[in-house]
């Protein structure tokens, strides 16, 4: 397999400005065949713009996406064809029933007539759907309008299909079931790229994971690889009486010269940990007398690494997460 | 695969929309037509001792007869003037609403031409409404001819008219139907555009390798159709509520092209408007205060002729004072003459064109 084979989609500097604001800054990566690729940013990073561009909704500033060999910016119509994407609002016209749905996009996808019911009939089956399918959408639960989304995005057969946030919004039961049909695509050869707000979901369904904050690409690999630059072992965690916050910091940085971080009201110690250092650490915290409300040891998550790479917690800048999101629509809060 | 193709397939799921609302969307569009048509519908019927005058040349018994059987009753007061020429002076001043002239053939016709002739001022819409259909009626116990009317547009002696069938109802329901397309246009498939786009539907189109312009075209179909169909709606329901089509079953050759093109004009509008405005509510408003003048200054209500003098100019520059004048001529008069053909027809067509260019430009530049 040569190197470029390797590749479903391979994304050079990209930049995109709104105006003066860089939206992206620059972004580069390769998606290999058939994985699942997170984007994994907060609110505002720039994913839904990454995608937009390489879907072909916008153009890019600068830069260069190669997707399956083709150029995007030169042969858009053809890599239409090789792109499913499953929008982050679920996008079903709710007065039409399923199968009308799917027909739709069919067409759209210039599927030959003497073909299109064989199709429709196939996707209204993978969906679980057949018995709803002359029903209208719009009286579908969540989950149910989701999957007849999801087989409507794959109705062309792509080799790629695109997922903005494809689980944000649903319950556990839900989002375990849209991972378990992820995981079924990519058994398929197909290519996933995701993006997510979820770093379990990062951690537990994807390959790769690409971080993306404030329009650019802080660390790109595997959820373990990433973890490993956090810490080669394990993390400690101390939680103290906020009065002692200060006094606490002074003891781990001059008295035992560890490394640390704050995160959220944890003090985080990334040397590498283990049962001697965490006595030693608890021990001269309590000659000290400082009131120690949590303390404990664990392997670097993807809230660590992401932490370490933005300097906040995901769910800091993520916080009120719809509102946060439609006040930054109507414009009235604008970037940090 | 073509723009036709795709456009078509567009078309289809919005008429699919359509279709799965359609109750609501007929009885959403009924509402108005049947409220105006049957509150305003009926003004007139209530005017009685309209002035009227007449002049008698033929001064028989039968046309004594005849004068004195108009002025049983209420309805019109009567004045009787030496000639023609007296009479029009009088109504052109307002000072009567019809002038009926009574030939020497009276109640002869010669060579099939009749012996009785009504001007009447298309300003005194209501009182004419009444006034014409008593007179007919009237005229009909005598005469083995015909009456006919003559209808006098602001100072210009128009060309008379046979069959002539003049009510306020009719008069109005030629707006009304006209109000149906373009409000059919502009709030129902139109406006569907905004709502796509907050779904997110336009950007699940514009991911399939269909031509974008076909989104427009497929919606400009979809919206034409639509405004027709609610076009078509209002003439019956205006035709089951009492109205009349002067020239028959052949008057739809000409009111359906009409509406035809004010649909395409108003559901181009709708389209430009929803690709730059981006909720419902600000779209309501912009798109009223477009639609609502253009069909009050189309004369809808009221003849132009009734308009201020500074309303006059937007009356002329109004496209939709021509689809309504097509209508009327149709529905009231029974006769499109040739020039007003060519006059109405063009204005129409251009604005539909000028509506569908501006609609392709402007969605174009939405989307980058
Ligand atoms: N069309 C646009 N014009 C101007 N600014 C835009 C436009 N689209 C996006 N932005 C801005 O670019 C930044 C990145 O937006 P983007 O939608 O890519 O973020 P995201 O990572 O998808 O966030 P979310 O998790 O909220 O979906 C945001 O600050 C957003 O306000
Ligand atoms: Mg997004």
């Amino acid at each position: 397999m040569s190197q470029s084979d390797q590749y479903s989609i391979e994304i050079f500097s990209l930049q995109k400005k709104f105006g003066d604001f860089e939206a992206v800054k620059d972004i580069s990566f390769k998606i290999k065949k058939g994985e699942i690729f997170g984007i994994l940013g907060p609110n505002g990073a720039g994913k839904t713009t990454t995608l937009n561009m390489i879907l072909g909704l916008l153009h890019p500033t600068s830069g260069k996406i190669i997707i399956e060999g083709y150029d995007n910016s030169k042969e858009n119509s053809k890599i239409k064809q090789l792109i499913g994407f499953m929008t982050q609002e679920t996008v079903v016209d709710s007065y039409l029933t399923a199968r009308d749905n799917l027909r739709i996009f069919a067409r759209l996808y210039h599927i030959p007539e003497n073909r299109i019911e064989e199709k429709v009939n196939h996707a209204l089956d993978e969906a679980n759907l057949i018995s709803f399918a002359d029903v209208a959408a719009g009286t579908f639960s969540g989950g149910m309008q989701r999957r007849l989304n999801l087989v409507k995005s794959m109705i062309q057969e792509p080799k790629i299909l695109i997922l903005d946030e494809p689980t944000t919004g649903l319950d556990i039961q839900s989002r375990v079931g849209m991972w378990e049909e992820i995981k079924r695509l990519r058994s398929k050869g197909i290519t996933i790229i995701l993006t997510t707000q979820y770093l379990e979901e990062a951690d537990q369904l994807c390959d790769r994971i690409a971080i993306i904050d404030h329009g650019k690409v802080m660390a790109i690999g595997t959820a373990s690889e990433l973890k490993k630059t956090v810490a080669k072992g394990n993390l400690l965690s101390i939680k103290v009486n906020q009065d002692e916050r200060e006094k606490t910091a002074k003891i781990l940085k001059s008295k035992l010269k560890m490394e640390y971080e704050e995160k959220d009201d944890l003090f985080v110690l990334t040397n590498n940990i283990d049962m001697d250092m965490m006595i030693k650490v608890a021990e001269e915290l309590r000659r000290n007398k400082i009131d120690v409300q949590t303390i404990g040891m664990h392997l670097p998550t993807m809230d660590d690494v992401f932490m370490k790479l933005t300097g906040s917690s995901i769910r800091d800048s993520t916080g009120d997460q719809k509102a946060g999101k439609n006040m930054a629509k109507m414009g009235l809060i604008g970037r940090r | 695969m073509g723009l036709l193709y795709d456009s078509i397939t567009i078309f289809k799921r919005e008429m699919l929309i359509f279709k799965s609302n359609l109750r609501t969307n007929i009885i959403r569009s009924m509402m108005f037509p049947l409220i105006i048509i049957i509150f305003l519908g009926n003004l007139g019927s209530s005017v009685n001792n309209i002035p009227v005058a007449v002049a008698n040349y033929a001064n028989s018994q039968v046309s004594n007869q005849f004068m004195n059987s108009l002025e049983s009753g209420s309805t019109l007061n009567i004045k009787a003037v030496t000639n023609e020429q007296e009479g029009l002076a009088m109504l052109r001043a307002g000072s009567i609403s019809s002038l009926i002239v009574i030939l020497p053939s009276f109640p002869k016709s010669t060579d099939g031409q009749p012996s009785v002739y009504v001007y009447y001022a298309t300003s005194q819409f209501s009182e004419s409404g009444v006034a014409i259909p008593f007179i007919e009626n009237t005229a009909a116990k005598y005469s083995t001819g015909q009456v006919s009317s003559v209808s006098i547009q602001s100072d210009v002696n128009a060309v008379s008219t046979q069959g002539t069938n003049s009510s306020y109802r009719d008069f109005l329901i030629a707006g009304v139907i006209l109000f149906s397309v373009a409000f059919g246009a502009v709030f129902g498939g139109g406006m569907s555009i905004i709502v796509d786009r907050q779904l997110g539907n336009i950007k699940s189109f514009l991911i399939t390798p269909i031509n974008k312009n076909a989104i427009v075209l497929g919606k400009l179909f979809s919206g034409t159709l639509q405004s027709m169909i609610y076009g078509i709606l209002a003439l019956g329901l205006g035709l089951v509520l009492g109205g009349s089509v002067a020239m028959g079953v052949a008057g739809l050759i000409w009111i359906i092209p009409l509406i035809l093109f004010v649909g395409a004009a108003f559901s181009g509008i709708a389209i430009m408007l929803g690709s730059r405005i981006k909720t419902i509510e600000v779209y309501t408003i912009v798109a009223q205060s477009i639609t609502m003048p253009a069909w009050f200054l189309s004369g809808a209500f009221f003849p132009s002729s009734s308009f201020p003098p500074i309303l006059q100019p937007f009356n002329i520059g109004d496209p939709l004072t021509y689809a309504t004048n097509g209508i009327r001529s149709v529905m009231l008069n029974g006769y499109f003459p040739v020039g007003q053909i060519i006059l109405d027809f063009s204005v129409v067509i251009i604005f539909a064109i000028l509506g569908i260019i501006i609609s392709f430009a402007l969605f174009k530049s939405t989307i980058d």
